[in-house]
């Protein structure tokens, strides 16, 4: 058996890899298994999915903790998180990057493979969406499915959820990846710094999570706690405002899923600390005075 | 001062009585005439409230849930389907500690649609987080009112409340019933101040937020630890009522007659009283038998029934319902109580099930069956049907 443990942000398609890869190795005759784990952030928030292929069937259903590989969606991920925490030393990291493996440096040195994912997705693609290309570069760095298996998968996958137009998109993608990646072995020796995280006993934590203000070892809990959680490090592309466009007929301000643009007597101002960049704004806006810039 | 009222207006001055803030109300059969007089109360000035006329009984919990969690004492009473669709509300004000005080008229859950006494409505709300007390009669409603709040609101309980009463046996019956003076409650239940959750803009606070596996565990035991609180605080509250008022219904289960009893029979709700005057007559006769009447369902009295499993031969549970499958709740739960304890045989019996009549007979049958268990140590059946055409009990 071998698992794999996929890290990527929500809207870049974590889960549908999972599902892509586990349909490829069943394809290959194996049985394979792929199951999400998120919040309820959505766009935008760390994600994890999870894949695992065997000849027999599998009954193991906790989360993967020490994978064999692991495939990284987001190339800001690698700096933010352990993304190799657990991973085999025999293993393998699959990283979205613009680097050549030796360049990467994580927890402990480890064969690695790079990609540059995200400029791949906006080529053929237009969006930067990185999961299928990832496939294509997991095939091509373990040769554990074949590369015309992964493109079935997708086929499979994502045809029956966005239509086969796109899905052939996504499995050109991932030939393009196959064809791009780099393998090599990364440096070890990074540390990071453990995610603390406010863990109390039910005597600690608040009767019902009736929840005030609180300061924890892991940072402030309850009203107001968001300043710290700036949602705008999930930014690929940013909004900008063109002021001489603009005709400040509040579009956007309605539209903004996030609350992040406010009226000033400056005209409407863009908040950047918690603006996910998702582009509704500049989709909606009449005067096209809007432009998302990576 | 004695007035004859019915169950629906002792329930309806338990509330007045208790000083309630917030009455969300919502009418259904039979419980319509609770918040008819709520609303009376409040036009005439005797009640200081907020009468709120919401659109569902979902409204109404949700009402009752925003209501408490800024701080002040709410109140609803429903009834059958009305109490199926305030289900999801339930588990909000359980998890939530909120000490809601919630009537509920028993009545049958269609299909078929119905009007009379049943408990498939509040049975199936078991697992919500709510405490359950079952009455006998219209002054036990009263009174359990005013307690309840007083035990919900007690800071090592903190959970909401269904206090039960059959429909119409007590909803729409006229008896007797002592009103205690407002001074004595007012004694008794003292202003609700709360500290765990109370909405202010001067005090900020999350409430009923998201959270990840990694809390919600913990909010589990919260409320379990606080179910299993309730135990002792429902006997304290009982024992001072009693030294206040003089009325003493001594907690999760009152015993009657059990002394030397080979046979004791647990009754749920309004058939208790049925049963007292059968035993009476069977004790008249020279039979062992004894009565246990099960007040609390939530939390269920497994430390009172080990000790009454131990000190006879057999023993019958009585059933307003049934979890189609297995058998009456209240038996599933006794059973599960005395395992490991005690070998006696245990019978189930179900009668009365959509508000059927359940007479004298009915009751001899279920003694004359726990009987010969305790003699044979032998039981035929588990679940015994009463009074069910086609099906021999």
């Amino acid at each position: 058996m071998y698992e794999v443990r996929f890290h990527g942000r929500g809207g870049q398609g974590a889960v549908m890899a999972a599902q892509s890869l586990a349909d490829a190795a069943f394809i290959e005759g194996n049985y394979a298994v792929a199951f999400p784990y998120f919040g309820a952030e959505r766009r935008g928030a760390p994600v994890l999915a999870f894949a695992r292929v065997d000849a027999n069937k599998i009954y193991r259903k906790t989360q993967i903790y020490k994978p064999d590989y692991v495939i990284v969606l987001d190339d800001k991920l690698i700096d933010l998180i352990n993304v190799a925490e657990g991973l085999s030393k025999d293993g393998m990291a699959i990283l979205n990057s613009t680097k050549k493996p030796e360049e990467i440096q994580l927890e402990n040195e480890v064969r690695t493979a790079t990609v540059d994912a995200t400029t791949i997705a906006l080529d053929v693609l237009g969006v930067p969406i990185t999961n299928s290309v990832m496939l294509g570069a997991f095939a091509k760095a373990t040769g554990l499915v074949k590369i015309e298996s992964i493109e079935k998968g997708i086929m499979d996958i994502f045809g029956a959820r966005i239509g086969e137009r796109i899905a052939k998109k996504n499995a050109k993608a991932a030939r393009t990846a196959y064809e791009r990646t780099a393998i090599g072995t990364c440096k070890g020796g990074r540390i990071f710094k453990k995610e603390k995280k406010w863990l109390p006993t039910y005597k600690e934590l608040p009767l019902g999570l009736a929840t005030r203000a609180m300061k924890t070892d892991a940072g402030l809990v309850g009203p107001g706690s968001f300043v710290e959680n700036k949602t705008g490090s999930w930014r690929t592309f940013k909004p900008i405002i063109d002021k001489e466009k603009c005709i400040e007929c509040l579009f956007c301000w309605f539209y903004c899923p996030e609350g992040c643009i406010s009226r000033t007597s400056n005209g409407l101002k863009i908040d950047y600390d918690y603006c996910k960049g998702c582009g509704i704004c500049a989709n909606e806006c009449p005067a096209n005075a809007i432009e998302m810039v990576r | 001062m004695m007035r004859m009222v019915t169950g629906n207006y002792a329930v309806a001055y338990g509330a007045l009585l208790s000083r309630v803030d917030l009455i969300a109300a919502y009418p259904i059969t039979p419980q319509t005439f609770i918040v008819e007089h709520a609303s009376e109360f409040v036009n005439d000035g005797l009640l200081d409230a907020e009468f709120m006329r919401v659109e569902s009984e979902h409204s109404a919990m949700s009402a009752c849930v925003a209501a408490s969690a800024t701080g002040v004492r709410a109140f609803t009473a429903t009834a059958s389907q009305g109490l199926a669709l305030m289900h999801e509300v339930l588990f909000i004000a359980g998890a939530g500690h909120l000490p809601i005080v919630m009537p509920v008229v028993n009545r049958t859950v269609a299909s078929p649609i119905g009007i009379w006494a049943e408990h498939n409505d509040t049975m199936p709300q078991r697992d919500t987080g709510w405490m359950q007390v079952y009455c006998e009669d219209n002054q036990e409603v009263l009174d359990m009112v005013i307690q309840a709040y007083k035990i919900a609101e007690n800071k090592k309980v903190l959970l909401p409340i269904m206090v039960n009463l059959d429909a119409f046996i007590l909803s729409h019956t006229v008896e007797p019933v002592n009103f205690p003076e407002q001074s004595k409650v007012d004694k008794f239940l003292p202003r609700y101040k709360p500290e765990h959750v109370h909405l202010s803009p001067d005090d900020p606070m999350t409430v009923g937020s998201f959270a990840p596996p990694e809390y919600i565990q913990e909010v589990r035991y919260q409320t379990e630890e606080s179910m299993l609180n309730a135990k002792k605080v429902i006997q304290e509250v009982n024992d001072e009522f009693a030294k206040m008022f003089g009325r003493n219904y001594h907690g999760m289960v009152e015993e009657y007659r059990t002394e030397g009893a080979d046979a004791i029979l647990v009754t749920i709700g309004t058939v208790t009283s049925t049963a007292r005057e059968v035993i009476d007559e069977y004790r008249a006769k020279g039979k062992k038998v004894g009565l246990v009447k099960l007040r609390f369902f939530r939390p269920f009295p497994i430390e009172q029934f080990i000790d009454i499993a131990k000190r006879t031969k057999a023993i019958g549970v009585y059933d307003r319902s049934i979890s189609f499958g297995s058998g009456g709740p209240s038996f599933i739960e006794v059973k599960s109580a005395i395992y490991g304890h005690t070998s006696i045989p245990m019978i189930n019996f179900l009668a009365g099930l959509g508000g059927r009549d359940v007479m004298s007979d009915d009751i001899e049958l279920m003694l004359d069956k726990t009987l010969e268990a305790a003699k044979t140590g032998k039981v035929e059946k588990d679940v015994v049907w009463i009074g069910t055409r086609g099906v021999t009990p």
